[in-house]
Order: structure tokens, then C-alpha cells, then sequence
């Protein structure tokens, strides 16, 4: 068993960096505006969608649809921003809470009306297969996935840290109404944080499409990781949920060989539960 | 005014008693919306296509009350489905036979597919005292509760279980193979549970050894630590209780890794799915499943061959295993309420007891239940994905293709 650990922690690395990136989407949103966006998996499921459909359609590359389901999730998040969850920030926790449960189930039940209940898989995308390197098999698709999700993570990192409306966002974050009264405009910062978050899923749902079956389904589990990761890394931070996905990612695969694969899940929520005992705001939460 | 308007009532209501006499109405309990929608309608359409060869005389289809229109024994009374949705969810298949046998008054019920759906609408039947034909629920439990109304179609997976075995001890016998050791990757439901149990228990019964029992959570977002588990065994055979969408990352997670066993045996679920060969493409080859109809056998047996056109008209694709055993469901039942000459819900299971239909429909050369109520000759052959298509490879008796084995690893394909 112990021979087949690199294998299990290279690969474990990989998947965890795709969970980062559909995590820093969830982890944004919630930093900045206090919402819990239940239907986040479902964005992920949506931009699925869009590459399978592009591919199957159209003939393009999931590597292709990468900015086009980003752009696609980008508008639906914005949307949905302006008609739904504008009109209950204020609300209670509970409210929109439900009020993103119920998108959820909306989208997830329109794509299976629409493209049934079927799973779907992208065929000959350009990235598949895998090399061996010291007899450890790197998957190409999970492999280009994990350097897209690092980059696309960094990149929010630095358009956070460094540009006005990033600035802006931390801003309304940490103080929404002296940002107000600095002449910030909340609104137009909450959808445009809305979208990002819904862009970076978007990224993660195309380059799943290489290697996951597509499916109405398909966005459930990746959002409860997702849920873990952000509480782990600390709500609202983006180097939090970028490590915490990666330490999911390793415990879930070096835990499944060691212990069990049946527990892989379980080990992955027992470390959480156990930061937030110990340390509630998460590794980086403020 | 009144009183010829409660006269028309009174007339209405006699004339439609008199109608309703004509028809036997059954109930059919299938997940026509939800995650398995698409499973479902496959469904609807198998048991219309029973009524279809029922109702109207088919003198062409060697089967069952096909020559004639209706049941003979009863006046020629045509068969009606009530159909009702599920939607997967046992709480729903429970209500909804309740409401079957309560408000629309069926003689019988047939459904449900989902085995944890059937369990619990079977029960409802039983303490109504309504009979239940299960057509394709695979978990052997199912006939293991001691109800007396129910009867099962399908091959159990304790009964595949046995056969796989079987199927192995013949390869080493006949062919010469080196076989000693499998395991077992299974989804962690009952489905996957009960046909892991199964497995070990007639492996160790033919004096394999089990090496690795690996269950893993269904809808997983990443299989590679289960495959791990498996490499690091080195099994010579592998089994798998798994549905299509693990079956297609477990697949593609053993492309990405490198590894097969020398044969890999699914249960019931993803493999058996035509989908899985479409969806996976050349990666699904070699693969080897059981299969109570191979699709191969269809233009060869000319009962199968007729009904699946009628079939096909319905769905536009070709009859399966599964659809094979819910279309059978109907024709049993049918067949017993016109042996039995009523409706009687006593003397229907009395008959359905005594079914004894021979037909090349299925394989197993028939449908005949024991006291148990499950059907003694369901049977199925193991096929093997040959250049994108199913072949039956074992057992040997009925193989049409030479199996290929072992699988050739995939840096040699």
C-alpha cells in the first residue's frame, strides 16, 4: 500500500487544486456579502453543460469553452444577482438561504427537463490521458486543471489586492457603510463580486468536462467539498480555500488508500470539524 | 328536470359499470420523472408494448395470449395500465400503490425498478392482498421477505454472483487460465452492499480469494484512491456493482492510472447500459458485464425479434435486458389472470404460482416462479465489449465471440 502513496498524494494534489478554484468562487461571495449561494454547484453544473454542449455542437475544445463558460456563468451570476439576491440582502440569513436553495433545485430540475437525466462525457477532448514520470501516472487533463485553477486563483488574488474595484470589494467587505459614505457604489461591487465567483466555477465546470460526466447531478458533491474547503481555509479568504482545497484534495486520496476509500469523504470532514472546534474562523479567516 | 337528470346519472353509471367490465385495469408504478426519468419511460414503453401484443390479436409472436385480442377466459376483456410516477423515491412508490389499490381500484400492480422503491410498494400490495410482478429489480431480498403476492422476473444478483463463479471455474477448466484471487468495488447502497456479500460468498464457496473489498461512495467527484486499492491487490478479476455515471469515471480513472486486471465482471448497472459504450467510446472495450438478453441475440430469435419491433416503434431504440423483464412482467400477469378466468386477487396468485410459460424470449427458456415467488430461469450470459459491441462470451455453451482475455493493458491498444 505504502508503495502507491507518491501516486496517491500526486493525483490527491491535483483534484485538490480543481476543488480550490470551485471553492475561492463560493469563498468571495460569502466574504463579501454574507450569502451562502446554494446553487454555486449548480453554476458548476451549468458551465458543464455549456462546454459539453459547445463540444458537441460546435466542435470546440472544453479548453476552448474555458472563457466561454466564464463569461456564460460570469452574466447568469450577475443576473441572478440583480433579480434574486439584490432584493434579499437584507434580509435574514435564513431568507436567502433559501431563496439560493430554491435556484438551486430550479436550475438543477430546468437542465434535466431540458438535456434529461442522462450522464454525458466529452469524448476526445485535447487533454486527455496521462504520463508516467518515476512510475507515478500524472493525468494531462487534471494536470493542465490544476495549473488553469492556480492561475485563475492567483489572478483573483491579485485583482483583490491590486486593482480599485478589488480594493473596492474589500472595502464593502470590511465595512459596507463607510464604503458607502467614500462614495463606493455597494450595488454595482456585489454584482460584480456575484459574477466573479460565478466565473471562476464557471472555469472549474469546463475543465471537469474533460474528465467528469456531465450531468444535471453532477454539481452536488463538488459543492459540499466545496462548502468544507471554504469553511476550512476561513470565509472570504482566497489563499484559505486555495490550501484548503489542496489538503481536502491529499487527505481524501492518501486517507482513501490508507484507511479506506469508503471514509475518503469522512477523514475530509473530520479535520474540518476539527478546525472549526479548535479554530472557528477557519486557517485564514479574519 | 331533476329527476331525469339523477336517471341520465343512474344510466351513465350503469353503462360505464358495464364498460369497466371489459377492462382489467393494473397498476404500474415506475420513476417516470426524476434522476432516472429516462430508465422510467423505457419502462412505460415495455409495458406498452405487452398491452399492445395483449390487446390486439399477433398471431405472428409466439407468447402468451398474443394470437388473441384481449383474455380469452374473460370475454376478451383487454388489459389497462394505470401508470403512476415514483420518481426514485420510496416514500412516493409506497403512497402511490396505496393510491393505486385504493382510489383506482387495480387488480395488480407491476413495477417499480428501483429495488428500494419495490420493497416498500410490495408491502402495500401484500397487505391489500393485491398481487405484485416485479419485472426488473435485481436485489435478491426482494423474494428472500416470505410475502405471498409477490413474484420477481429478474435475475438476482446473488444469482449473477453464483454465475460469474461459474463462469470462472469454466474458463480455468476449459481454457486453462490462471484465476485465484478477485475483488470487489461496489457503491455503498443496498444494490452494491448486498452484491459485494454475494460475491465474496460464492468466491470463497468456489475457493477464490478475495483480495480487496473496496466500497466507495455513489456520485463520487474522484475514484483514484478506490483504483489504488486495487492496483496495490493486484487482483486477477474484479467485480463491480456500479452505476453509469461511477462506471465512466472508474474506467477513465483506470485509463488514467494504467491499470487492468485480467477481467473485469459488472453487476446489474452502468456496464449493461448501451449508453456506457457510446459515453466511454474505445476506452469501454474489454470490459465484461452479465446480461439477460444480449443485444447481439435479437435478429436471431424471432419472438425476441418481432417484439422488439414493436418495442422499437415505442422507443425508438432497441429492447434491453431491463425493458425485456418489465415487458415480461405484464405478459405474466396477464397470462395468469386469464388462466385464473377473474380477477379474484386468490386465485390470480394461485395462478401466478402456477405459471409455467416456455419461450426464447429470455435466455433462461422461460418464466416459473418457485414458492418463493422468484422466477427459477431467469438466467444471464456474460457479455463482453468487443470493438464497441456487446458479445456473449460465457458461458461457453452459448458464447458467440471467443473472449478476449486477459484485458490488454491500455499503453497496448
Amino acid at each position: 500500500m505504502i508503495a502507491y502513496l507518491p501516486q496517491a498524494l500526486v493525483s490527491g494534489f491535483l483534484m485538490g487544486l480543481i476543488y480550490s478554484l470551485v471553492s475561492v468562487g463560493l469563498t468571495i461571495i460569502w466574504g463579501v456579502m454574507d450569502i451562502i449561494n446554494f446553487a454555486h454547484g449548480d453554476f458548476l453544473m451549468l458551465a458543464m453543460f455549456i462546454a459539453f454542449w459547445f463540444y458537441t455542437l460546435f466542435g470546440f475544445d472544453p479548453l476552448v469553452s474555458i472563457p466561454l463558460a466564464a463569461i456564460g456563468i460570469f452574466l447568469l451570476a450577475s443576473i441572478t444577482y440583480r433579480l434574486l439576491i439584490k432584493r434579499i440582502l437584507k434580509e435574514s440569513l435564513l431568507t436567502t438561504l433559501l431563496a439560493t436553495f430554491g435556484l438551486a433545485l430550479f436550475l438543477r430540475n430546468s437542465a434535466q427537463f431540458l438535456w434529461r437525466a442522462d450522464y454525458r462525457t466529452i469524448l476526445n477532448p485535447v487533454l486527455q490521458g496521462s504520463f508516467s514520470v518515476a512510475g507515478i501516472y500524472v493525468s494531462i487533463p487534471k494536470l493542465v486543471g490544476a495549473l488553469i485553477s492556480v492561475i485563475t486563483v492567483t489572478l483573483v488574488y491579485v485583482f483583490m489586492k491590486k486593482t480599485r474595484i478589488g480594493r473596492a470589494i474589500q472595502a464593502v467587505s470590511m465595512d459596507r457603510e463607510a464604503a458607502l459614505l467614500m462614495g463606493i457604489n455597494a450595488d454595482r461591487i456585489y454584482n460584480i463580486t456575484f459574477g466573479i465567483g460565478g466565473a471562476c466555477v464557471g472555469i472549474a465546470g469546463a475543465l471537469l468536462a474533460n474528465f467528469y460526466p456531465v450531468s444535471p447531478q453532477a454539481g452536488i458533491f463538488f459543492v459540499i467539498i466545496a462548502f468544507t474547503c471554504v469553511a476550512l481555509g476561513g470565509f472570504g479568504s482566497i489563499l484559505g480555500s486555495l490550501i484548503a482545497g489542496v489538503i481536502i484534495g491529499i487527505v481524501e486520496s492518501v486517507g482513501g488508500v490508507l484507511i479506506g476509500p469508503a471514509f475518503k469523504y469522512a477523514i475530509g470532514f473530520l479535520i474540518y470539524l476539527l478546525v472549526v472546534l479548535i479554530r472557528p474562523k477557519g486557517l485564514f479567516g479574519w | 328536470m331533476y329527476r331525469f337528470g339523477l336517471v341520465l346519472a343512474v344510466l351513465m353509471a350503469f353503462s360505464l359499470s358495464g364498460l369497466a367490465e371489459e377492462t382489467i385495469r393494473f397498476g404500474a408504478i415506475y420513476p417516470l420523472t426524476g434522476p432516472i426519468a429516462d430508465t422510467g419511460q423505457r419502462c412505460k414503453w415495455a409495458v406498452e408494448t405487452a398491452l399492445e401484443i395483449i390487446n390486439n390479436p399477433h398471431p405472428e409472436i409466439d407468447l402468451p395470449l398474443a394470437a388473441s385480442a384481449g383474455l380469452p377466459n374473460l370475454g376478451g376483456a383487454k388489459m389497462v395500465a394505470v401508470f403512476a410516477d415514483h420518481k426514485a423515491n420510496p416514500e412516493l412508490g409506497k403512497a402511490e400503490a396505496e393510491r393505486l389499490i385504493t382510489e383506482e381500484n387495480v387488480v395488480a400492480l407491476v413495477g417499480c425498478y428501483n429495488s428500494a422503491v419495490t420493497k416498500p410498494a410490495s408491502y402495500v400490495a401484500e397487505r391489500y392482498g393485491i398481487p405484485f410482478v416485479c419485472g426488473a429489480s435485481s436485489s435478491a431480498a426482494l423474494t428472500e421477505r416470505g410475502l405471498k403476492y409477490f413474484f420477481r422476473i429478474a435475475v438476482t444478483d446473488a444469482m449473477d454472483a453464483k454465475h460469474f463463479f461459474e463462469c470462472l471455474n469454466e474458463l480455468k477448466e476449459v481454457k486453462g487460465y490462471e484465476i485465484e484471487t478477485f475483488a470487489v468495488v461496489y457503491e455503498n447502497t443496498e444494490f452494491g452492499q448486498h452484491a459485494a456479500e454475494q460475491t465474496r460468498y460464492w468466491g470463497e464457496h468456489f475457493g477464490y480469494k478475495c483480495v480487496a473489498d473496496v466500497p466507495y461512495p455513489f456520485g463520487a467527484t474522484d475514484v483514484t484512491s478506490e483504483v489504488l486499492r486495487l492496483k496495490a491487490a493486484n487482483p486477477d478479476v474484479v467485480f463491480h456493482a456500479t452505476l453509469l455515471s461511477d462506471y465512466i469515471l472508474f474506467v477513465r480513472t483506470y485509463k488514467e492510472l494504467n491499470y487492468v486486471p485480467k477481467a473485469v465482471f459488472s453487476f446489474c448497472g452502468g456496464f449493461q447500459d448501451p449508453k456506457s459504450i457510446e459515453r466511454l467510446g474505445a476506452d469501454a472495450n474489454y470490459f465484461c458485464g452479465s446480461q439477460i438478453m444480449p443485444p447481439e441475440l435479437i435478429p436471431k430469435i424471432p419472438v425476441l425479434n418481432k417484439v422488439n419491433e414493436l418495442y422499437k416503434e415505442r422507443a425508438g431504440a432497441d429492447i434491453d435486458g431491463v425493458t425485456l423483464e418489465i415487458f415480461e412482467a405484464v405478459i405474466v400477469l396477464a397470462d395468469a389472470i386469464n388462466r385464473a378466468g377473474t380477477t379474484d386477487p386468490e386465485a390470480v396468485v394461485e395462478a401466478l404460482r402456477a405459471t409455467n410459460i416456455v419461450t426464447d424470449l429470455n435466455i433462461g427458456g422461460g418464466i416459473r416462479f418457485d414458492e418463493k415467488g422468484q422466477n427459477i430461469l431467469a438466467k444471464a450470459a456474460v457479455t463482453q465489449v468487443i470493438d464497441g459491441e456487446y458479445r456473449t462470451v460465457l458461458p461457453l455453451s452459448v458464447a458467440t465471440t471467443e473472449m478476449i482475455w486477459p484485458i490488454p493493458p491500455w499503453n497496448e491498444r
